[in-house]
């Protein structure tokens, strides 16, 4: 299954998709500054079981409101669950989280899923500790189609 | 171009843009832990009239009571209320004197030399970032140049007021920063071979002269000069008589310079690290830096003090002093494994000399329109060029690790971690009387001095178990690696947050629960 990509930024197109590979460590995408967002449409709706990130690691850094959400809508309006959330003072918009910010490692931070059913994924971010751009490395999601 | 009105207005102009180089939006950078240490070190003696030197840290007490005069009229005498412009206020007027001081090099250098070289100080990068910067560097350029200039005026005039002058800006020199002895070195040897290469100003020029402007300079004046300059570093060193022990520690400062110089650790770097810096620059997607123009412009002036003729003799030996200055000072600050970006520009103000002269002979080559035109053209985008690298270094990449000038900068991130203290500290019944724990390693605990100075009750801790108790403390700032610790003692009493100190280096904000709840609650009914 090949996952399509999309983001908030311009730089990445919405129409043209983005594959993610683990061949490409020491690459980035930039996304700009603000609330952000990549989105991955995994063309079928699925169990997940988990969500592995790594927006960088060559430096220790935080990045602020990681949210991630799973839904069978693309556009993120109905049926939206969140799998993580540490924004904790509300401050991109999509209410207060209860988990913990983290340091970006060259391990990446794994999110479980909890077996949530969903055919799209979005991650949000808003900046880092180091500058205002938001970055991502890698995603990996596991699961299985959905019955 | 000559000494005309025409040539101090333009000169003026030049002075005037260097000055607004440096003093606009000098708040934007968030203070350099460096600057706020001096800040820090400031305060006390702007609060209580208290200054004692230290040979291990902090350099030469000039800075300090320089600052004075700014702060009384910027801010009063409360440490509270000084900011950052008023501070950096000091370097910037210091940094635009050093061009202004370039008029006294007459007779030394031809009006349209000074000129050029008037605009590659007001726009040059390197120069313009650290007369931004609340530190030593720009203070000692200035005493630096002052010194070099009395001096060529005393040899010239042969008045003992141009001694008194040059041993004024010498002892400035000594009070401002110890590693001065460099740049005496250089200057010493300087002018040994200029006097075995090529005589002195006065005994080629004037063989005939009389005693008075004879080469051999009177004992008298000697005295005057040396008298002048160990006059002013002890006023200094001593806090005005208030420390005597300081005349002997900053003697004994020698030892500690010395021991870093050659351990220098985080700040080891290789020989051409300085020239490398200033020639090319580029960091990950950011953009070029190049001060090769300068570099270039400078060979050319260094052809010409010894290619060119149409100098009179005494224009020719100052050419030459400046000429070996800059590279024995140059070579001695590059051979030394403890480098700091700011370091260039004791050596630096030299090279701009050369290259001025430089311009100069280059206009010279031909006295073709087309050929002139073309030069000036060049050196026109060469200088545009340079105000451009020097507005991205101040305003746009200040504190962007793209920009080689910056240098274990505070993050803009820091202040966001200032904000959220000085937002609880708004709910707390307390305001700033609030306690705030400070649990860190030293070198992560600057700048927060500097921007908690309006709190009253702070207290800096290096671990967690030095701290004492932690409950009801309103907030507590640690490093990362002392979280898990500290979170055995504040379980889920408290909402922790992360923010970027440096490059590579976070701090921790744990907030109380019922004040971070406070806060919420506060920003959800906005």
């Amino acid at each position: 299954m090949c996952p399509r990509v999309q983001s908030s930024f311009l730089s990445i197109s919405r129409s043209r998709p983005v594959i993610l590979s683990r061949s490409s460590e020491g690459y980035y995408v930039e996304l700009g500054p603000s609330v952000q967002w990549v989105q991955i449409d995994l063309g079928r709706p699925c169990s997940l079981n988990a969500v592995l990130i790594w927006h960088y690691h060559s430096q220790a850094r935080v990045y602020r409101d990681v949210i991630v959400q799973v839904t069978d809508d693309p556009d993120f309006i109905t049926d939206v669950q969140t799998i993580y959330n540490n924004d904790h003072d509300n401050s991109a918009g999509l209410g207060i989280g209860k988990d913990k910010e983290y340091i970006e490692t060259n391990e990446g931070r794994l999110i479980d899923p909890r077996g949530v059913n969903g055919r799209y994924i979005r991650l949000y971010s808003r900046g880092n500790t180091s500058n205002e751009m938001n970055h991502y490395v890698e995603v990996e999601v596991y699961g299985a189609l959905s019955k | 171009m000559k000494r005309t009105p025409a040539f101090y207005g333009l000169f003026s102009l030049v002075v005037l843009a260097a000055l607004l180089f440096r003093v606009s939006g000098l708040e934007l950078r968030p203070m350099h832990h460096d600057e706020a240490n001096q800040a820090v070190k400031f305060g006390s003696l702007l609060e209580e009239g208290q200054y004692c030197y230290d040979p291990t840290q902090h350099h030469g007490p000039s800075l300090y009571y320089l600052t004075l005069p700014f702060a009384w009229i910027g801010s009063g005498t409360s440490f509270a209320s000084l900011n950052e412009v008023i501070l950096r206020l000091v370097p910037a007027v210091f940094g635009a004197g050093i061009i202004l001081l370039l008029l006294l090099l007459k007779d030394g250098f031809s009006p349209p030399s000074l000129f050029f070289s008037g605009i590659l100080a007001a726009v040059s990068p390197v120069m313009v970032y650290y007369s931004r910067f609340y530190i030593q560097e720009t203070l000692l350029v200035f005493f630096l140049f002052g010194a070099i200039a009395s001096g060529w005026r005393y040899l010239q005039e042969r008045r003992w007021g141009w001694a008194a002058a040059a041993g004024f800006f010498s002892g400035m020199m000594f009070a401002t920063k110890e590693t001065c002895i460099i740049l005496f070195a250089a200057a010493a040897v300087s002018l040994v071979l200029v006097r075995v290469l090529g005589g002195s100003p006065r005994s080629r020029e004037n063989p005939g002269s009389k005693e008075k402007n004879a080469g051999r300079i009177p004992p008298v004046h000697l005295l005057v000069l040396a008298g002048t300059a160990i006059a002013v570093s002890i006023l200094f060193f001593s806090s005005f008589f208030q420390n005597p022990r300081g005349i002997l520690d900053s003697v004994l400062a020698f030892k500690t310079y010395f021991g870093r110089a050659a351990g220098a650790g985080f700040h080891t770097h290789p020989f051409p690290y300085y020239l490398k810096m200033l020639a090319f620059s580029h960091y990950g997607n950011g953009p070029v830096w190049s001060e090769a123009l300068v570099l270039i412009l400078a060979l050319v002036g260094c052809a010409a003090v010894f290619a060119n003729h149409s100098q009179s003799m005494s224009e020719r030996l100052f050419l030459r002093f400046i000429f070996f200055f800059t590279v024995l000072a140059t070579a001695i600050y590059s051979f030394i494994p403890y480098k700091t970006p700011w370091n260039i520009l004791p050596f630096y103000i030299g090279i701009i000399l050369l290259a001025g002269q430089g311009i100069v002979f280059l206009l010279s080559l031909s006295r073709k329109i087309i050929v002139q035109s073309l030069i000036i053209l060049i050196l026109g985008a060469g200088l545009y060029h340079l105000g451009l690298q020097s507005y991205r270094a101040n305003f746009t990449y200040s504190t962007d690790p793209r920009n080689p000038y910056v240098y274990a900068q505070t993050s803009p991130d820091f202040i966001y971690l200032v904000q959220r203290v000085e937002d609880i500290a708004r709910l707390h019944p307390e305001h700033k009387q609030m306690l705030i724990k400070v649990i860190t390693h030293p070198d992560e605990a600057w700048p927060l001095p500097w921007y908690l100075r309006g709190f009253g009750k702070v207290g800096y801790w290096q671990e967690v178990e030095e701290a004492g108790p932690f409950s009801d403390v309103p907030l507590i700032i640690s490093s990362t690696d002392k979280v898990d610790r500290l979170q055995l003692h504040l379980r889920d009493n408290y909402q922790s947050e992360y923010y970027g100190l440096r490059p590579e280096v976070l701090l921790a904000l744990h907030i109380r629960k019922d004040l971070w709840d406070k806060f919420i609650d506060e920003r959800t009914l906005k």
